[in-house]
């Protein structure tokens, strides 16, 4: 009976078998990924005693805020988030300016040293900066760079800018040539015309290179742990790493600090979902 | 158009890109190159030159060999691994399910968590969370995967493919999303069943996303590191000291530069030819489709 009025309706069973399979698999899965950030979540509003007592998923009895009130101001965590968000900023705006003008004149230009210069930015993305690490470290010690906000800032745009250069090339063919003749026509120069007429046009790119670079340097520990062991210029991973390494039971603070330092990462991938995956697509798949 | 004073501008906007990357990559590669000739500790104002010598200390010592099948196990793992589940999850998510935007994004989340903090989440999983299943299942199962050598690689390979797998199927994601529908509607007219267009229409299709996930993850895995300093500390014993935590070893802590800096190169030149080879081969593959 049944059977026949799907029929009627043009559903079979099978498809509706096949659907509900199709939801809860994806659906499982997706839970299983979240589950771990839901632990820490549920740790990070808990009390000692219920660290170590009783069934760990259990949600917390109260909330206790004063975890993260002990993370942010007891472990100093307020210097090291605005550490790592004035170098984070800094860089990836730099990097988004100068990889940029460097993609532009590559994709512009036919000559040899244009040619080459793209191939010598290539060997940047093929070694990645964890493999040079011990003479950037050289190099950053010899040059007093080290222990200086400025020293780390330059490391994480040098080694920025290849993939900064490779994305914002393949994005070129996006942003129509007659624009910048129209524009050297009426005068102006080639500085004027990059700033007021390529990057405008260039907006997605330039927003999946910032969110791209933002995630890599937020993220980073090896460049900053070398960089900077001064306690006022150190980042959230490196002061993160040293309360896991200290922590035996009371690991709840830790699961607040945690909480902390992914939340603007965690903002600002949402607010730019769609640029991010625009700009994956552009330029990992096509690429 | 262009005249010859645009050109010397042009050249001018490549400079400071340049200048910085000569800095940051080419002369620390140049450096590194020269200093794997040495024996310098980092500290003394005379470098000696060894030579060959530590090259050639680099094939008798057995950390170093524990270090490579350690890397180059976890590499193979990854690859295979990320490949397969994250092509699988965008399959699934491109099936025309309702709500696809939020299981990518709860899928997607753990690409946002820092490795350090990555390796601590999962050591707390497997100390806290998972025993708690043995005592309510009554069961007797070893969940403390970071504590000996035989399950170390599948705890570390569990942490990492948890944070990366998102990553890869928002590429294979978007890759999907460009197989034209008519392909697809041929392929039935003539018959072809559901399985045989995937091997007919969407594998070929995908095959510049499968470069690019194949050559990312064989890049990333190569150079873990961060993992491992906040999940297992390289141990235990040396069971998952990985190249980088090696020459981490080696140069900061045991104060051999020269040697460290001939263990790094051995891993850039690992990684050209590793991932040159595998531009190559995949490229002439996309070609042939």
């Amino acid at each position: 009976m049944i059977h026949s009025n799907f029929k009627r309706l043009g559903i079979s069973i099978q498809k509706i078998i096949g659907k509900s399979v199709l939801y809860l698999v994806t659906g499982i899965t997706s839970v299983l990924f979240v589950l771990p950030v839901f632990m820490v979540l549920n740790y990070s509003f808990k009390t000692k005693r219920e660290l170590v007592v009783g069934n760990p998923l259990k949600l917390p009895e109260t909330l206790q805020w004063d975890n993260y009130s002990y993370a942010f101001y007891r472990l100093d965590m307020l210097r090291s988030f605005t550490n790592t968000a004035f170098y984070t900023s800094v860089s990836v705006f730099i990097i988004a300016i100068v990889a940029g003008a460097a993609a532009w004149a590559i994709a512009r230009n036919r000559g040899r040293f244009f040619k080459f210069s793209y191939i010598y930015f290539l060997i940047g993305i093929l070694i990645p900066y964890q493999a040079l690490f011990l003479p950037i470290y050289i190099i950053g010690y010899t040059m007093n760079l080290t222990n200086n906000a400025y020293g780390i800032i330059i490391m994480y745009v040098a080694t920025g800018l290849s993939f900064g250069v490779f994305l914002m090339t393949s994005f070129m063919n996006t942003v129509p040539v007659e624009l910048e003749e129209a524009s050297f026509l009426d005068g102006c120069s080639i500085y004027r015309t990059y700033f007021s007429v390529v990057l405008p046009l260039l907006k997605p790119a330039v927003a999946t290179l910032i969110i791209m670079q933002a995630f890599q340097i937020w993220n980073d520990y090896l460049l900053a742990s070398l960089f900077v062991s001064k306690r006022s210029l150190t980042t959230l991973n490196v002061v993160l790493q040293s309360l896991f390494s200290q922590q035996s039971s009371d690991y709840s603070s830790a699961m607040a600090a945690i909480i902390i330092s992914i939340s603007p990462i965690t903002i600002l991938y949402i607010s730019v979902q769609k640029y991010f995956i625009q700009g994956l697509t552009a330029g990992a798949v096509k690429g | 158009m262009i005249n010859h004073k645009h050109k010397m501008q042009y050249l001018s906007l490549i400079i400071p890109a340049m200048l910085l990357f000569s800095f940051g990559v080419i002369l620390p590669a140049i450096m590194g190159i020269y200093y794997s000739f040495t024996s310098w500790n980092g500290m003394t104002p005379e470098i000696p030159w060894v030579g060959l010598d530590n090259y050639r200390n680099i094939f008798h010592d057995s950390y170093v060999k524990n270090a490579w099948v350690f890397t180059i196990k976890f590499t193979l793992w990854n690859t295979v691994l990320q490949n397969v589940f994250a092509l699988l999850f965008a399959l699934l998510l491109n099936a025309g399910i309702k709500g696809k935007n939020i299981f990518r994004t709860m899928i997607f989340i753990p690409c946002l968590i820092s490795p350090i903090i990555v390796g601590f989440i999962w050591q707390r999983i497997f100390l806290n969370i998972l025993p708690y299943l043995n005592i309510l299942f009554g069961t007797d199962i070893n969940f403390l995967l970071f504590g000996s050598a035989d399950t170390v690689l599948s705890g570390l390979l569990l942490a990492n493919n948890w944070q990366w797998i998102g990553y890869w199927m928002l590429i294979y994601l978007a890759a999907l999303q460009t197989i034209p529908k008519y392909l697809y509607e041929a392929a039935k007219v003539d018959g072809a069943s559901r399985f045989r267009q995937f091997f007919i229409i969407t594998v070929p299709m995908l095959a510049p996303a499968f470069t690019i996930s194949i050559v990312g993850i064989t890049i990333g895995s190569l150079k873990v590191y961060e993992l491992l300093v906040s999940a297992t500390n390289g141990g235990p014993g040396r069971s998952s000291t990985s190249i980088i935590y090696l020459i981490y070893n080696t140069a900061i802590n045991g104060r051999q530069y020269g040697y460290g800096s001939a263990i790094s190169i051995t891993l850039i030149a690992a990684l050209l030819v590793v991932a040159l080879w595998q531009l190559s081969f995949l490229r002439k593959k996309e070609v042939q489709l």
